[in-house]
Protein backbone atom coordinates (compact mmCIF):
# COMPACT_ATOMS: atom_id res chain seq x y z
CA UNK A 1 0.00 0.00 0.00
CA UNK A 2 1.26 3.21 -0.93
CA UNK A 3 -0.70 6.41 0.65
CA UNK A 4 -0.88 9.71 1.85
CA UNK A 5 -1.62 8.82 5.64
CA UNK A 6 -0.68 9.32 9.02
CA UNK A 7 -2.70 6.93 10.95
CA UNK A 8 -5.17 4.43 8.55
CA UNK A 9 -7.61 4.83 11.54
CA UNK A 10 -7.29 8.52 11.42
CA UNK A 11 -8.13 8.58 7.83
CA UNK A 12 -11.44 9.73 7.93
CA UNK A 13 -11.49 12.28 10.77
CA UNK A 14 -8.36 13.77 9.23
CA UNK A 15 -9.92 13.99 5.59
CA UNK A 16 -13.09 16.13 7.41
CA UNK A 17 -11.04 18.13 9.37
CA UNK A 18 -8.91 18.85 6.04
CA UNK A 19 -12.29 19.30 3.96
CA UNK A 20 -13.43 22.48 7.14
CA UNK A 21 -10.08 23.90 7.26
CA UNK A 22 -10.75 24.26 3.34
CA UNK A 23 -13.97 25.25 3.32
CA UNK A 24 -15.29 27.04 6.15
CA UNK A 25 -17.46 29.57 4.77
CA UNK A 26 -19.15 26.62 3.06
CA UNK A 27 -19.76 23.74 5.59
CA UNK A 28 -19.38 23.10 9.05
CA UNK A 29 -20.39 20.09 11.57
CA UNK A 30 -22.33 19.96 14.76
CA UNK A 31 -23.12 17.86 17.75
CA UNK A 32 -19.63 18.25 18.01
CA UNK A 33 -18.74 15.69 15.62
CA UNK A 34 -16.74 15.61 12.51
CA UNK A 35 -19.13 13.76 11.36
CA UNK A 36 -22.01 15.02 10.63
CA UNK A 37 -21.64 17.43 8.14
CA UNK A 38 -23.83 20.32 6.53
CA UNK A 39 -24.63 23.67 5.02
CA UNK A 40 -22.73 26.56 6.38
CA UNK A 41 -24.89 28.78 4.38
CA UNK A 42 -28.61 27.13 4.51
CA UNK A 43 -31.37 28.70 2.40
CA UNK A 44 -34.25 29.77 5.19
CA UNK A 45 -37.15 27.91 5.15
CA UNK A 46 -36.66 25.15 2.80
CA UNK A 47 -37.34 21.35 2.73
CA UNK A 48 -34.01 19.78 4.28
CA UNK A 49 -32.53 16.93 2.77
CA UNK A 50 -30.08 14.50 4.40
CA UNK A 51 -27.90 12.00 2.59
CA UNK A 52 -24.69 9.65 4.19
CA UNK A 53 -23.26 6.42 3.33
CA UNK A 54 -19.35 5.33 3.80
CA UNK A 55 -15.97 7.62 3.04
CA UNK A 56 -14.05 6.47 0.24
CA UNK A 57 -16.36 7.41 -2.74
CA UNK A 58 -15.24 11.32 -2.95
CA UNK A 59 -17.28 13.40 -4.43
CA UNK A 60 -19.90 11.36 -2.59
CA UNK A 61 -21.67 11.57 -0.35
CA UNK A 62 -20.74 14.96 1.67
CA UNK A 63 -19.50 16.61 -1.75
CA UNK A 64 -22.87 17.74 -2.76
CA UNK A 65 -23.76 19.63 0.22
CA UNK A 66 -24.11 23.09 -0.54
CA UNK A 67 -26.30 25.80 -2.95
CA UNK A 68 -28.51 23.94 -5.03
CA UNK A 69 -28.08 20.67 -4.00
CA UNK A 70 -28.44 18.96 -0.35
CA UNK A 71 -28.09 20.27 3.17
CA UNK A 72 -25.75 17.85 5.54
CA UNK A 73 -24.26 14.66 4.92
CA UNK A 74 -23.81 12.01 7.70
CA UNK A 75 -20.36 10.65 7.24
CA UNK A 76 -19.58 6.80 8.11
CA UNK A 77 -15.85 5.18 8.24
CA UNK A 78 -14.32 3.72 4.59
CA UNK A 79 -17.25 1.72 3.27
CA UNK A 80 -19.33 1.27 6.37
CA UNK A 81 -22.65 3.25 7.05
CA UNK A 82 -23.11 6.17 9.76
CA UNK A 83 -24.82 5.70 12.61
CA UNK A 84 -28.50 6.63 12.81
CA UNK A 85 -27.54 8.93 15.59
CA UNK A 86 -25.22 10.91 13.81
CA UNK A 87 -27.71 10.71 10.92
CA UNK A 88 -30.64 12.30 13.35
CA UNK A 89 -28.39 15.08 14.59
CA UNK A 90 -27.93 16.37 11.02
CA UNK A 91 -31.60 15.86 10.82
CA UNK A 92 -32.18 17.80 13.99
CA UNK A 93 -29.44 21.11 12.59
CA UNK A 94 -31.29 20.96 8.96
CA UNK A 95 -34.96 21.14 9.50
CA UNK A 96 -36.48 24.33 9.07
CA UNK A 97 -39.89 22.97 10.09
CA UNK A 98 -40.41 22.04 6.72
CA UNK A 99 -39.77 18.16 6.80
CA UNK A 100 -36.28 16.59 5.32
CA UNK A 101 -35.97 14.25 3.03
CA UNK A 102 -33.36 11.26 3.35
CA UNK A 103 -32.10 10.25 -0.03
CA UNK A 104 -29.32 7.38 0.45
CA UNK A 105 -27.99 4.26 -1.66
CA UNK A 106 -29.83 0.99 -1.44
CA UNK A 107 -27.21 -0.71 1.23
CA UNK A 108 -28.08 -2.95 4.64
CA UNK A 109 -26.39 -0.59 7.29
CA UNK A 110 -27.71 2.41 5.42
CA UNK A 111 -31.07 1.87 5.19
CA UNK A 112 -31.64 0.64 8.78
CA UNK A 113 -29.51 3.95 10.75
CA UNK A 114 -31.90 5.59 7.92
CA UNK A 115 -34.82 3.69 9.27
CA UNK A 116 -33.88 4.31 13.00
CA UNK A 117 -32.73 8.28 12.54
CA UNK A 118 -36.38 8.80 11.12
CA UNK A 119 -38.01 7.36 13.49
CA UNK A 120 -36.00 9.25 15.99
CA UNK A 121 -37.16 12.34 14.12
CA UNK A 122 -40.66 11.24 14.65
CA UNK A 123 -39.63 11.29 18.15
CA UNK A 124 -39.27 14.68 18.16
CA UNK A 125 -42.01 15.68 15.56
CA UNK A 126 -39.66 16.15 12.70
CA UNK A 127 -41.07 15.00 9.19
CA UNK A 128 -39.00 12.39 7.22
CA UNK A 129 -39.64 11.04 3.96
CA UNK A 130 -37.26 8.73 2.23
CA UNK A 131 -35.99 7.99 -0.94
CA UNK A 132 -33.66 4.96 -1.69
CA UNK A 133 -31.54 4.99 -4.50
CA UNK A 134 -30.35 2.13 -6.22
CA UNK A 135 -29.84 1.80 -10.23
CA UNK A 136 -27.07 -0.34 -10.75
CA UNK A 137 -28.18 -2.67 -13.54
CA UNK A 138 -25.50 -5.59 -13.09
CA UNK A 139 -26.78 -5.51 -9.10
CA UNK A 140 -29.47 -7.32 -9.91
CA UNK A 141 -32.18 -8.25 -12.35
CA UNK A 142 -35.28 -6.74 -14.28
CA UNK A 143 -38.10 -7.76 -12.37
CA UNK A 144 -35.90 -6.99 -9.01
CA UNK A 145 -34.87 -3.68 -9.36
CA UNK A 146 -35.32 -2.90 -5.22
CA UNK A 147 -32.29 -5.79 -4.50
CA UNK A 148 -30.05 -2.60 -6.82
CA UNK A 149 -27.36 -1.25 -5.42
CA UNK A 150 -27.25 2.40 -5.57
CA UNK A 151 -24.38 3.98 -7.84
CA UNK A 152 -23.28 7.18 -9.11
CA UNK A 153 -26.66 7.55 -10.45
CA UNK A 154 -27.33 8.95 -7.21
CA UNK A 155 -26.27 12.40 -8.16
CA UNK A 156 -28.78 12.76 -10.31
CA UNK A 157 -31.17 12.83 -7.64
CA UNK A 158 -29.62 15.23 -5.04
CA UNK A 159 -29.57 17.60 -8.30
CA UNK A 160 -32.99 17.31 -8.78
CA UNK A 161 -34.03 16.85 -5.46
CA UNK A 162 -31.97 20.34 -4.48
CA UNK A 163 -33.39 22.36 -7.20
CA UNK A 164 -37.00 21.22 -6.16
CA UNK A 165 -36.33 22.16 -2.85
CA UNK A 166 -34.78 25.41 -3.64
CA UNK A 167 -38.42 26.35 -5.60
CA UNK A 168 -39.59 26.09 -1.78
CA UNK A 169 -41.85 22.94 -3.15
CA UNK A 170 -43.44 20.81 -0.04
CA UNK A 171 -41.62 17.98 1.09
CA UNK A 172 -43.88 15.58 -0.25
CA UNK A 173 -43.27 17.59 -3.99
CA UNK A 174 -39.62 16.96 -3.29
CA UNK A 175 -39.72 13.35 -3.08
CA UNK A 176 -42.31 13.25 -5.98
CA UNK A 177 -39.02 14.64 -8.19
CA UNK A 178 -36.71 12.63 -6.50
CA UNK A 179 -39.21 9.53 -7.25
CA UNK A 180 -38.99 10.63 -10.70
CA UNK A 181 -35.35 11.00 -10.75
CA UNK A 182 -34.26 7.63 -9.24
CA UNK A 183 -36.75 5.62 -11.60
CA UNK A 184 -35.42 7.45 -14.54
CA UNK A 185 -31.70 6.38 -14.00
CA UNK A 186 -29.67 3.52 -14.73
CA UNK A 187 -26.04 2.71 -14.42
CA UNK A 188 -23.61 0.34 -14.96
CA UNK A 189 -19.68 0.02 -14.55
CA UNK A 190 -16.85 -1.74 -14.82
CA UNK A 191 -13.24 -2.14 -13.35
CA UNK A 192 -9.54 -2.92 -14.05
CA UNK A 193 -8.15 -2.82 -10.58
CA UNK A 194 -8.50 -3.18 -7.05
CA UNK A 195 -8.67 -0.63 -4.30
CA UNK A 196 -7.67 -0.85 -0.75
CA UNK A 197 -9.10 0.35 2.32
CA UNK A 198 -6.48 2.26 4.31
CA UNK A 199 -6.94 0.36 7.87
CA UNK A 200 -7.11 -3.52 5.67
CA UNK A 201 -3.45 -1.83 3.65
CA UNK A 202 -4.24 -4.55 0.72
CA UNK A 203 -7.21 -4.84 -1.53
CA UNK A 204 -9.83 -7.38 -0.50
CA UNK A 205 -9.61 -8.75 -4.32
CA UNK A 206 -7.62 -8.94 -7.30
CA UNK A 207 -8.34 -8.10 -10.81
CA UNK A 208 -5.51 -10.01 -12.80
CA UNK A 209 -3.33 -8.22 -15.39
CA UNK A 210 -5.00 -7.76 -18.49
CA UNK A 211 -8.45 -8.74 -17.60
CA UNK A 212 -11.73 -6.33 -16.20
CA UNK A 213 -14.84 -7.03 -14.44
CA UNK A 214 -17.81 -6.27 -16.24
CA UNK A 215 -20.75 -4.56 -13.40
CA UNK A 216 -18.65 -4.16 -10.55
CA UNK A 217 -20.04 -2.38 -7.45
CA UNK A 218 -18.19 0.44 -6.14
CA UNK A 219 -17.00 -1.42 -3.19
CA UNK A 220 -15.80 -4.31 -5.11
CA UNK A 221 -18.85 -6.03 -4.84
CA UNK A 222 -18.54 -8.70 -7.67
CA UNK A 223 -19.89 -8.07 -10.92
CA UNK A 224 -22.04 -10.40 -13.95
CA UNK A 225 -18.42 -11.13 -16.14
CA UNK A 226 -14.96 -11.43 -15.67
CA UNK A 227 -12.69 -11.45 -18.87
CA UNK A 228 -9.95 -10.31 -21.20
CA UNK A 229 -9.57 -6.41 -21.57
CA UNK A 230 -11.86 -4.58 -23.93
CA UNK A 231 -11.18 -2.16 -26.11
CA UNK A 232 -13.10 1.48 -25.63
CA UNK A 233 -15.48 1.21 -27.88
CA UNK A 234 -16.22 -2.54 -27.11
CA UNK A 235 -16.97 -1.31 -23.40
CA UNK A 236 -19.22 1.63 -24.57
CA UNK A 237 -21.34 -1.17 -26.56
CA UNK A 238 -21.86 -3.65 -23.39
CA UNK A 239 -22.38 -0.80 -21.39
CA UNK A 240 -24.89 1.22 -23.29
CA UNK A 241 -26.90 -2.04 -24.71
CA UNK A 242 -27.60 -3.29 -21.32
CA UNK A 243 -28.29 0.38 -19.49
CA UNK A 244 -30.83 1.17 -22.88
CA UNK A 245 -32.60 -2.41 -22.78
CA UNK A 246 -33.26 -2.22 -18.83
CA UNK A 247 -35.63 0.91 -18.84
CA UNK A 248 -35.83 0.83 -21.68
CA UNK A 249 -34.63 3.84 -22.90
CA UNK A 250 -36.42 4.67 -26.63
CA UNK A 251 -36.02 6.36 -29.96
CA UNK A 252 -37.44 10.07 -29.20
CA UNK A 253 -36.34 10.20 -25.54
CA UNK A 254 -33.95 12.41 -24.63
CA UNK A 255 -31.52 12.16 -21.73
CA UNK A 256 -29.13 13.33 -19.31
CA UNK A 257 -25.58 11.23 -19.68
CA UNK A 258 -22.73 10.54 -16.94
CA UNK A 259 -19.12 8.95 -17.80
CA UNK A 260 -17.76 8.47 -14.31
CA UNK A 261 -14.37 7.66 -12.96
CA UNK A 262 -14.39 5.33 -10.40
CA UNK A 263 -10.87 6.99 -8.89
CA UNK A 264 -7.72 5.89 -10.96
CA UNK A 265 -9.52 6.20 -14.55
CA UNK A 266 -7.98 10.05 -16.31
CA UNK A 267 -10.73 12.21 -18.17
CA UNK A 268 -9.15 11.00 -21.48
CA UNK A 269 -10.24 7.72 -21.25
CA UNK A 270 -13.95 8.78 -19.81
CA UNK A 271 -13.84 10.78 -23.37
CA UNK A 272 -12.56 8.09 -25.41
CA UNK A 273 -15.69 5.67 -23.89
CA UNK A 274 -17.85 8.82 -24.37
CA UNK A 275 -16.84 9.49 -28.17
CA UNK A 276 -18.43 5.78 -28.41
CA UNK A 277 -21.54 6.41 -26.33
CA UNK A 278 -22.49 9.32 -28.60
CA UNK A 279 -22.42 7.09 -31.53
CA UNK A 280 -24.66 4.33 -30.43
CA UNK A 281 -27.24 6.78 -28.25
CA UNK A 282 -27.31 9.04 -31.67
CA UNK A 283 -28.07 5.49 -33.93
CA UNK A 284 -30.77 4.98 -31.40
CA UNK A 285 -32.52 7.97 -31.61
CA UNK A 286 -32.02 8.97 -28.67
CA UNK A 287 -30.70 12.80 -28.08
CA UNK A 288 -28.23 13.88 -25.61
CA UNK A 289 -29.95 17.32 -23.24
CA UNK A 290 -26.21 17.43 -21.27
CA UNK A 291 -23.27 15.67 -20.75
CA UNK A 292 -21.50 15.00 -17.16
CA UNK A 293 -17.63 13.99 -17.24
CA UNK A 294 -15.24 13.16 -14.63
CA UNK A 295 -15.44 11.63 -10.73
CA UNK A 296 -18.85 11.52 -9.54
CA UNK A 297 -19.10 8.68 -7.47
CA UNK A 298 -15.25 6.82 -6.91
CA UNK A 299 -14.53 3.79 -5.02
CA UNK A 300 -10.57 4.97 -3.82
CA UNK A 301 -8.39 4.27 -6.01
CA UNK A 302 -9.88 1.89 -8.14
CA UNK A 303 -9.54 2.23 -11.95
CA UNK A 304 -12.45 1.67 -13.99
CA UNK A 305 -15.83 3.94 -14.92
CA UNK A 306 -19.34 3.87 -15.12
CA UNK A 307 -22.08 4.90 -17.84
CA UNK A 308 -25.42 6.58 -16.58
CA UNK A 309 -27.95 7.61 -18.03
CA UNK A 310 -30.90 9.54 -17.03
CA UNK A 311 -34.02 9.85 -18.85
CA UNK A 312 -35.72 13.24 -19.14
CA UNK A 313 -39.23 15.17 -19.51
CA UNK A 314 -39.94 18.68 -19.07
CA UNK A 315 -39.75 18.99 -15.51
CA UNK A 316 -36.97 17.06 -14.47
CA UNK A 317 -34.57 19.10 -16.93
CA UNK A 318 -35.97 22.11 -15.73
CA UNK A 319 -34.30 21.08 -12.66
CA UNK A 320 -31.41 19.44 -13.63
CA UNK A 321 -30.53 22.57 -15.26
CA UNK A 322 -30.38 24.81 -12.60
CA UNK A 323 -27.33 26.03 -10.93
CA UNK A 324 -25.19 24.42 -8.11
CA UNK A 325 -22.44 25.72 -6.05
CA UNK A 326 -21.01 23.27 -3.61
CA UNK A 327 -16.91 22.95 -2.56
CA UNK A 328 -16.91 19.46 -4.70
CA UNK A 329 -19.29 20.50 -7.61
CA UNK A 330 -19.91 23.40 -9.42
CA UNK A 331 -22.48 24.18 -12.29
CA UNK A 332 -24.14 27.03 -14.21
CA UNK A 333 -27.35 27.18 -15.61
CA UNK A 334 -27.81 24.57 -18.58
CA UNK B 1 -47.44 -6.96 43.07
CA UNK B 2 -49.58 -7.28 39.54
CA UNK B 3 -49.12 -3.30 39.16
CA UNK B 4 -45.55 -2.39 37.74
CA UNK B 5 -44.64 1.59 38.49
CA UNK B 6 -41.60 3.62 37.02
CA UNK B 7 -39.34 2.10 40.04
CA UNK B 8 -39.87 -1.34 38.89
CA UNK B 9 -38.71 -0.93 34.98
CA UNK B 10 -35.64 1.45 36.27
CA UNK B 11 -35.01 -1.75 38.69
CA UNK B 12 -34.97 -3.72 35.60
CA UNK B 13 -32.81 -1.58 33.40
CA UNK B 14 -30.28 -1.55 36.00
CA UNK B 15 -30.56 -5.35 36.54
CA UNK B 16 -30.76 -5.61 32.73
CA UNK B 17 -27.27 -3.49 32.75
CA UNK B 18 -25.76 -6.18 35.31
CA UNK B 19 -26.64 -9.08 33.06
CA UNK B 20 -25.13 -7.80 29.96
CA UNK B 21 -21.98 -6.50 31.83
CA UNK B 22 -21.91 -10.05 33.56
CA UNK B 23 -22.34 -12.03 30.14
CA UNK B 24 -19.68 -9.66 28.24
CA UNK B 25 -17.37 -11.76 27.91
CA UNK B 26 -19.31 -15.14 27.25
CA UNK B 27 -21.08 -13.14 24.46
CA UNK B 28 -17.84 -12.11 22.89
CA UNK B 29 -16.64 -15.48 22.76
CA UNK B 30 -19.76 -16.56 21.39
CA UNK B 31 -19.87 -14.09 18.82
CA UNK B 32 -16.43 -14.38 17.78
CA UNK B 33 -16.97 -18.06 16.45
CA UNK B 34 -19.30 -16.41 13.44
CA UNK B 35 -19.21 -12.79 13.93
CA UNK B 36 -17.03 -9.89 14.64
CA UNK B 37 -16.99 -10.46 18.50
CA UNK B 38 -18.21 -6.99 19.58
CA UNK B 39 -21.76 -8.12 20.75
CA UNK B 40 -20.20 -8.15 24.43
CA UNK B 41 -19.13 -4.92 23.93
CA UNK B 42 -22.24 -3.04 22.54
CA UNK B 43 -24.45 -5.07 24.87
CA UNK B 44 -23.20 -3.72 27.65
CA UNK B 45 -22.40 -0.26 25.81
CA UNK B 46 -26.58 -0.44 25.22
CA UNK B 47 -27.61 -1.37 28.57
CA UNK B 48 -25.25 0.82 30.50
CA UNK B 49 -26.59 3.93 28.55
CA UNK B 50 -30.08 2.79 29.27
CA UNK B 51 -29.87 1.82 33.06
CA UNK B 52 -28.26 6.04 33.17
CA UNK B 53 -30.90 7.37 31.52
CA UNK B 54 -33.12 6.28 33.69
CA UNK B 55 -31.56 6.92 36.73
CA UNK B 56 -31.20 10.26 35.61
CA UNK B 57 -35.71 10.35 34.63
CA UNK B 58 -37.37 12.35 36.77
CA UNK B 59 -40.97 12.31 35.56
CA UNK B 60 -43.62 8.92 35.89
CA UNK B 61 -44.28 8.09 32.41
CA UNK B 62 -42.87 4.52 31.38
CA UNK B 63 -43.54 4.62 27.87
CA UNK B 64 -41.25 7.69 27.78
CA UNK B 65 -38.75 6.26 30.15
CA UNK B 66 -37.99 3.14 27.97
CA UNK B 67 -38.28 5.66 24.64
CA UNK B 68 -35.45 7.09 25.64
CA UNK B 69 -33.76 4.63 26.97
CA UNK B 70 -34.02 2.88 23.19
CA UNK B 71 -32.56 6.25 21.81
CA UNK B 72 -29.74 6.35 24.23
CA UNK B 73 -29.00 2.82 23.83
CA UNK B 74 -28.83 3.28 19.68
CA UNK B 75 -26.41 6.22 20.55
CA UNK B 76 -24.26 4.06 23.07
CA UNK B 77 -24.12 1.52 20.84
CA UNK B 78 -24.45 2.35 16.71
CA UNK B 79 -23.91 -1.61 15.52
CA UNK B 80 -26.70 -4.12 14.46
CA UNK B 81 -27.63 -5.41 17.46
CA UNK B 82 -27.18 -1.57 19.52
CA UNK B 83 -29.52 -0.07 16.89
CA UNK B 84 -31.67 -3.34 17.17
CA UNK B 85 -32.18 -2.93 20.75
CA UNK B 86 -32.76 0.66 20.32
CA UNK B 87 -35.74 -0.13 18.11
CA UNK B 88 -37.29 -2.34 20.50
CA UNK B 89 -37.12 -0.36 23.21
CA UNK B 90 -38.33 2.95 21.44
CA UNK B 91 -41.16 0.66 19.62
CA UNK B 92 -42.10 -0.77 22.92
CA UNK B 93 -42.26 3.07 25.22
CA UNK B 94 -44.14 4.41 22.37
CA UNK B 95 -46.58 1.33 23.18
CA UNK B 96 -46.94 2.38 26.57
CA UNK B 97 -46.62 6.13 26.41
CA UNK B 98 -48.18 8.03 29.11
CA UNK B 99 -48.74 5.40 31.49
CA UNK B 100 -47.07 5.93 35.00
CA UNK B 101 -49.02 2.20 35.85
CA UNK B 102 -48.42 -1.20 33.86
CA UNK B 103 -50.00 -4.87 34.10
CA UNK B 104 -49.01 -7.74 32.14
CA UNK B 105 -51.44 -6.70 29.11
CA UNK B 106 -49.74 -3.79 29.22
CA UNK B 107 -46.40 -5.70 29.23
CA UNK B 108 -47.13 -7.61 26.33
CA UNK B 109 -47.59 -4.59 24.56
CA UNK B 110 -44.61 -3.39 24.95
CA UNK B 111 -43.16 -6.61 23.84
CA UNK B 112 -45.15 -7.27 20.97
CA UNK B 113 -44.06 -4.37 19.56
CA UNK B 114 -40.70 -4.56 20.81
CA UNK B 115 -40.89 -7.87 18.68
CA UNK B 116 -42.37 -5.76 15.32
CA UNK B 117 -39.58 -3.62 15.66
CA UNK B 118 -37.07 -6.00 15.28
CA UNK B 119 -38.53 -7.78 12.55
CA UNK B 120 -39.12 -4.20 10.61
CA UNK B 121 -35.37 -3.11 10.96
CA UNK B 122 -33.64 -6.00 11.16
CA UNK B 123 -35.23 -7.21 8.18
CA UNK B 124 -34.38 -11.28 9.41
CA UNK B 125 -37.33 -13.34 9.33
CA UNK B 126 -38.16 -15.87 11.92
CA UNK B 127 -36.29 -19.21 11.46
CA UNK B 128 -33.10 -17.22 10.36
CA UNK B 129 -31.43 -17.93 13.26
CA UNK B 130 -31.27 -14.98 14.88
CA UNK B 131 -32.32 -13.32 17.96
CA UNK B 132 -36.07 -13.65 16.57
CA UNK B 133 -35.47 -17.24 16.93
CA UNK B 134 -35.78 -17.02 21.09
CA UNK B 135 -38.04 -13.47 21.79
CA UNK B 136 -40.53 -14.46 18.75
CA UNK B 137 -41.84 -17.72 20.63
CA UNK B 138 -41.62 -16.29 23.75
CA UNK B 139 -43.58 -12.98 23.48
CA UNK B 140 -46.41 -15.44 22.27
CA UNK B 141 -46.15 -17.19 25.52
CA UNK B 142 -47.15 -14.10 26.72
CA UNK B 143 -49.96 -13.02 24.52
CA UNK B 144 -51.70 -16.38 25.66
CA UNK B 145 -50.59 -15.19 29.32
CA UNK B 146 -52.18 -11.85 28.99
CA UNK B 147 -55.28 -12.55 27.34
CA UNK B 148 -55.32 -15.65 30.20
CA UNK B 149 -54.96 -12.56 32.90
CA UNK B 150 -52.19 -14.68 34.58
CA UNK B 151 -49.83 -13.41 37.01
CA UNK B 152 -46.43 -12.29 35.74
CA UNK B 153 -44.30 -14.33 37.17
CA UNK B 154 -45.74 -17.49 36.08
CA UNK B 155 -46.27 -15.93 32.96
CA UNK B 156 -42.67 -15.04 32.06
CA UNK B 157 -41.47 -18.61 34.03
CA UNK B 158 -43.41 -19.88 30.89
CA UNK B 159 -42.26 -16.98 27.88
CA UNK B 160 -38.74 -17.66 29.77
CA UNK B 161 -39.23 -21.23 28.97
CA UNK B 162 -40.19 -20.72 25.27
CA UNK B 163 -36.88 -18.27 25.12
CA UNK B 164 -34.54 -21.51 26.21
CA UNK B 165 -36.55 -23.48 23.66
CA UNK B 166 -36.21 -20.50 20.90
CA UNK B 167 -32.23 -21.34 21.75
CA UNK B 168 -31.96 -24.70 21.54
CA UNK B 169 -34.31 -24.61 17.92
CA UNK B 170 -32.01 -21.48 16.53
CA UNK B 171 -28.71 -23.77 17.51
CA UNK B 172 -30.19 -26.27 15.01
CA UNK B 173 -30.84 -23.83 12.26
CA UNK B 174 -28.60 -23.12 9.16
CA UNK B 175 -27.86 -19.37 9.66
CA UNK B 176 -30.05 -17.30 6.47
CA UNK B 177 -28.24 -13.77 8.18
CA UNK B 178 -25.54 -11.56 8.88
CA UNK B 179 -22.15 -12.54 8.69
CA UNK B 180 -22.86 -16.41 9.82
CA UNK B 181 -25.39 -16.54 7.02
CA UNK B 182 -21.40 -16.92 4.79
CA UNK B 183 -21.16 -20.07 6.96
CA UNK B 184 -24.15 -21.66 5.59
CA UNK B 185 -24.42 -25.36 6.27
CA UNK B 186 -21.50 -24.95 9.19
CA UNK B 187 -23.61 -22.82 10.76
CA UNK B 188 -25.56 -25.81 12.17
CA UNK B 189 -25.11 -26.38 15.68
CA UNK B 190 -23.53 -23.62 16.85
CA UNK B 191 -25.49 -21.28 18.94
CA UNK B 192 -26.55 -17.83 17.76
CA UNK B 193 -25.36 -15.06 19.92
CA UNK B 194 -28.57 -13.15 19.24
CA UNK B 195 -30.77 -15.77 20.33
CA UNK B 196 -28.68 -15.56 24.17
CA UNK B 197 -29.23 -11.49 24.13
CA UNK B 198 -33.14 -12.55 23.54
CA UNK B 199 -33.25 -15.20 26.06
CA UNK B 200 -31.24 -13.03 28.20
CA UNK B 201 -33.57 -10.47 28.13
CA UNK B 202 -36.96 -12.61 28.90
CA UNK B 203 -34.82 -14.00 31.58
CA UNK B 204 -33.61 -10.83 33.60
CA UNK B 205 -37.56 -9.57 33.77
CA UNK B 206 -38.50 -13.35 35.15
CA UNK B 207 -35.90 -12.78 37.46
CA UNK B 208 -36.88 -9.78 38.75
CA UNK B 209 -40.58 -10.42 39.16
CA UNK B 210 -39.54 -13.86 40.96
CA UNK B 211 -37.82 -12.00 44.00
CA UNK B 212 -40.67 -9.31 44.14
Amino acid sequence: MKKFLNKPEQFVDEMLEGIYLAHPDKLKYVNNDLRCLVRADSKKGKVGISTGGGSGHLPLFLGYVGDGMIDGCSVGGVFQSPSADQMFEVTKAIDQGQGVLYIYGNYGGDIMNFDMAAEMADMEDIKVLQVVAGEDVASSPKGEEHKRRGVAGIFFVYKIAGAAADKMLSLEEVKRLADKAAANVRTMGVALSPCIVPEIGKPSFTIEDGQMEIGMGIHGEPGIDKGPLKTADETAQILVDKIVKDLPYEKGDEVAVLVNGLGATPKEELYVLYRKVSEILNKAGISVFHVFVGEIATSMEMAGLSLSLLKLDDELKELLAKPADTPFYKQFQL
Amino acid sequence: MEKLLISDFKEILNKLKDVMVENRDYLIEIDGIMGDSDLGLTMSAAFTAASDLAEDYSDDDIGTMLSKAGMAMSKAAPSTMGTLMGTGFMRGGKALKGKAEINLKNLYSFWDAFMTGLLDRGKAKIGDKTINDSLYPAVLVLKDESDRNSELYPAFQKALKAAEEGVEKATAMQAQFGKAAYYGEKSRGKVDPGSIVGKLLIETFTDYFKTQ
